[in-house]
């Protein structure tokens, strides 16, 4: 009998434990909880577009500034309101003559963090 | 969530429990299954895991042998036809016997523990599962190096239906059909718990399977009560434990739980003249083939020197023991086992590294300083010291009572002599493999002699005086070994999880995935500064080494041969003359790198375009 209680406690324990572990990790497997981050990238990093997301990892709605620059010239400066999880698409209108042959800078940033994206236009 | 951890729930038992309790039936009856004939119901529930995971391993070999794909309801199907036959094998072996009580009995007394001894297991086993659940609580979202590795092949069976070739002999079958199975059958998919919780699951079936080992060995309930203890709880985190499981080395805990089931059925096979413990020995020793070559390597070393070891203190009977040893294994059962192993290692699936260059690799005089042996000091480093002190004290146990006719004494003393060896000087044995991943294996032959320490101690004094002293000086020395080996464990803790550079890891993977060209663009990762990024190639899935990466510095170092460099060349100094080379031979034209370290060094190269940055990760792409 007693080896009986002693396999079926520990199945029982081994069932708890991997609850547990599957909780923490589906939980934990997601960009929002329980972290703060943010990221900024070109939507195509192929070709010449300047088009680009900001996505929201910080845990709250979160005002981010974002500033354009064509070689260290400062072209656009905006803010934009992202909702906590959210991705914000961005896809700014600058004249192609201004962009070749250029380093084009995007510049995001959130409190005191700066993200920065550029690309060598050709 | 609560739906996928109910299907996983599910699956488990179905394919690590169904397929071994039905081919035990098949073997020792049912009766026995309630607790008898020559084995318990405690060992038949502690054997179930081991057996399932080899009769798994065999059936998914044969449909691959037979073109069958492997997919979810073939598998069921299957594992179902395989319980049938085991069932019409039992009905036409055991139909008509009715009365096996008197046997069960006997057999059930092994592992019948007393009220006292019950509470001590349940809990050790508490305890050994509490430390290994907090310990992976900060580890379980998928990021380790190696178990990225292996499940890149776990998915490759997945999306393909059949088995790798791996054209190398680094990874072995056995190692990740396991993964892929309950994938097919659950739907719970690889990044997730699953795999961790898969290796938890051996990890503490191989705490059972030492109890059971021990208990039959040394004819004692007591030891392998204590066993629990000293496996469950000593030996917790640190490698190969709790660490092995979170670090997903697979061969070797899946070997850990299958080397104390060989030698069991190797044990039991020669002490009791029992042809059906030889079989199943052949059995678990073909299964630990399919799994894990350096566990293989260990248990082979380790059975032969606990054999000769026989042999040589009892010189005089040797011929006679031979006979009587070979009598057990020239019978029908061990020699038909034997031929469907072969039959299954050389036409149905060969593992990657049955060849002679594998062989010869491992074999010979060490050849890099990490394979000449481990200083005293490392070696006590590896296990623990209070581990050490504690195993020491068991051999020395052992030693004094030493009885040269009685195997049991050969297995203690042999197992740990050889491995020692095999971690201390390895020149001697002509073993040629890093001695750290030896040196891992010594917790089994410790776990017996410390769980033997503890039970002889108080049986060498037996007058009060003496046993006065004895106890004081006992439990000094386990006040000793429990802080000091739970200590081991404590340290090994994180002092924070890495969860949030796990993701990021994964989010700058998943964008690459949805923004390149896999057949045109060549992606190269830092390994030694992104946190799980061995995870990457398992969102592309084009071959084993897409992405390339720059791996850990000291690799490119080998004085025995010469290394490709270009991988640490186009992070470390991309723009110089060797770097740009690197880039025009290798097509690489994105560079995935730690923001913090490489990340800013990269931003001085014109020759880049920054396309994706985060705090954790950025990408480059070469312009």
């Amino acid at each position: 009998m007693s080896s009986k209680i002693v396999i079926i406690t520990a199945i029982i324990l081994l069932v708890v434990s991997f609850s547990v572990l599957f909780v923490i990790e589906t939980k934990n497997h997601n960009y929002d909880y329980n972290k703060a981050w943010s990221v900024a990238y070109f939507e195509n990093p192929r070709d010449d577009s300047l088009d680009f997301a900001i996505e929201n990892h910080e845990g709250a709605k979160a005002e981010y500034g974002y500033k354009i620059l064509i070689n260290n010239d400062k072209l656009i400066d905006e803010k934009v309101e992202i909702n906590a999880g959210a991705t914000q698409k961005i896809s700014p209108v600058i004249p192609s003559e201004k962009l070749k042959g250029n380093k084009i800078l995007i510049d995001v940033s959130y409190k005191d963090t700066e993200y920065k994206i550029y690309k060598n236009i050709k | 969530m609560f739906l996928s951890f109910l299907k996983l729930i599910l699956t488990i038992p179905f394919v690590l429990i169904l397929p071994g309790i039905f081919f035990q039936l098949a073997i020792f009856g049912w009766k026995s299954a309630l607790g008898g004939g020559k084995i318990s119901f405690f060992e038949k529930a502690v054997l179930a895991v081991p057996m399932s995971l080899i009769l798994v391993d065999l059936i998914v070999l044969l449909l691959n042998k037979l073109n069958v794909l492997i997919k979810g309801p073939v598998l069921i199907g299957a594992i179902l036809i395989f319980c049938f036959a085991c069932f019409a094998v039992f009905q036409i072996r055991f139909g008509q016997k009715k009365n096996e009580d008197k046997e069960n009995k006997e057999a059930e007394g092994m592992f019948d523990f007393s009220a006292w001894q019950t509470i001590f297991v349940l809990l050790a086993i508490v305890l050994a599962i509490f430390i290994r659940t907090a310990y992976l609580s900060d580890t379980i979202v998928p990021s380790a190096t190696d178990m990225g590795h292996h499940m890149y092949w776990a998915q490759t069976i997945i999306n393909t239906g059949h088995l790798p070739d791996y054209g190398v002999p680094d990874f072995i079958i056995g190692e990740h059909i396991i993964f892929a199975v309950v994938n097919l059958i659950s739907g719970v998919k690889l990044m997730t718990a699953m795999p961790a919780l898969l290796l938890l699951l051996f990890n503490i079936t191989g705490i059972f399977t030492i109890a059971i080992l021990l208990g039959r060995v040394f004819e004692s309930k007591k030891i392998a009560v204590i066993s629990f203890f000293v496996a469950g709880a000593l030996f917790a985190v640190n490698a190969p434990q709790g660490r092995y499981v979170s670090g997903g080395v697979v061969g070797n805990v899946i070997g850990d739980m299958l080397i104390p089931v060989a030698l069991y059925f190797l044990y039991r096979a020669l002490a009791e003249y029992d042809q059906i413990f030889a079989g199943l020995f052949f059995f678990s020793l073909a299964g630990l083939l399919y799994t894990h070559h350096l566990s293989a390597f260990v248990f082979i070393f380790s059975a032969a020197a606990i054999l000769l070891l026989y042999l040589l203190l009892n010189i005089k009977n040797i011929l006679k023991i031979i006979g009587d040893w070979l009598k057990i294994f020239l019978k029908p059962f061990p020699l038909a086992i034997l031929f469907f192993s072969a039959l299954f290692l050389f036409f149905i699936f060969t593992p990657s590294y049955f060849n002679s260059a594998a062989v010869s690799q491992a074999t010979g005089e060490p050849t890099k300083i990490t394979r000449v042996g481990l200083s005293l000091s490392q070696i006590e480093g590896t296990v623990g010291s209070a581990q050490f002190i504690l195993g020491a004290l068991g051999f020395l146990l052992a030693l004094l009572a030493l009885k040269t006719k009685e195997l049991k004494y050969s297995v203690a003393l042999g197992w740990f002599l050889i491995l020692f060896a095999m971690a201390w000087k390895p020149g001697w044995l002509f073993v040629n493999i890093p001695s750290d991943r030896i040196g891992n294996y010594l917790f089994l032959p410790l776990a017996l002699l410390s769980s033997f320490a503890l039970v002889r101690y108080f049986e060498v004094f037996t007058s009060a005086a003496s046993r006065f002293a004895s106890a004081v000086l006992l439990f000094t020395l386990l006040f000793f070994v429990i802080t000091n080996g739970l200590s081991d464990s404590a340290d090994a803790f994180k002092a924070k999880n890495q969860f949030q550079q796990a993701m990021e890891t994964f989010h700058s993977a998943q964008y690459l995935a949805s923004t390149v060209d896999i057949n045109k663009d060549i992606i190269l990762k830092d390994h030694v500064n992104i946190y799980g990024d061995s995870w990457y190639k398992l969102f592309f899935m084009k071959d084993y080494k897409y992405p390339l990466s720059r791996g850990v510095l000291t690799r490119y170092v080998d004085p025995t041969k010469a290394r490709e460099t270009c991988t640490r060349d186009m992070i470390s100094d991309p723009e110089s003359d060797v770097g740009k080379a690197c880039f025009v031979e290798t097509g690489v034209n994105y560079v995935a790198v730690n923001t913090q370290i490489e990340g800013n060094s990269f931003e001085k190269y014109p020759d880049f375009s920054k396309v994706y940055g985060s705090d954790y990760i950025s990408i480059f792409r070469k312009n």
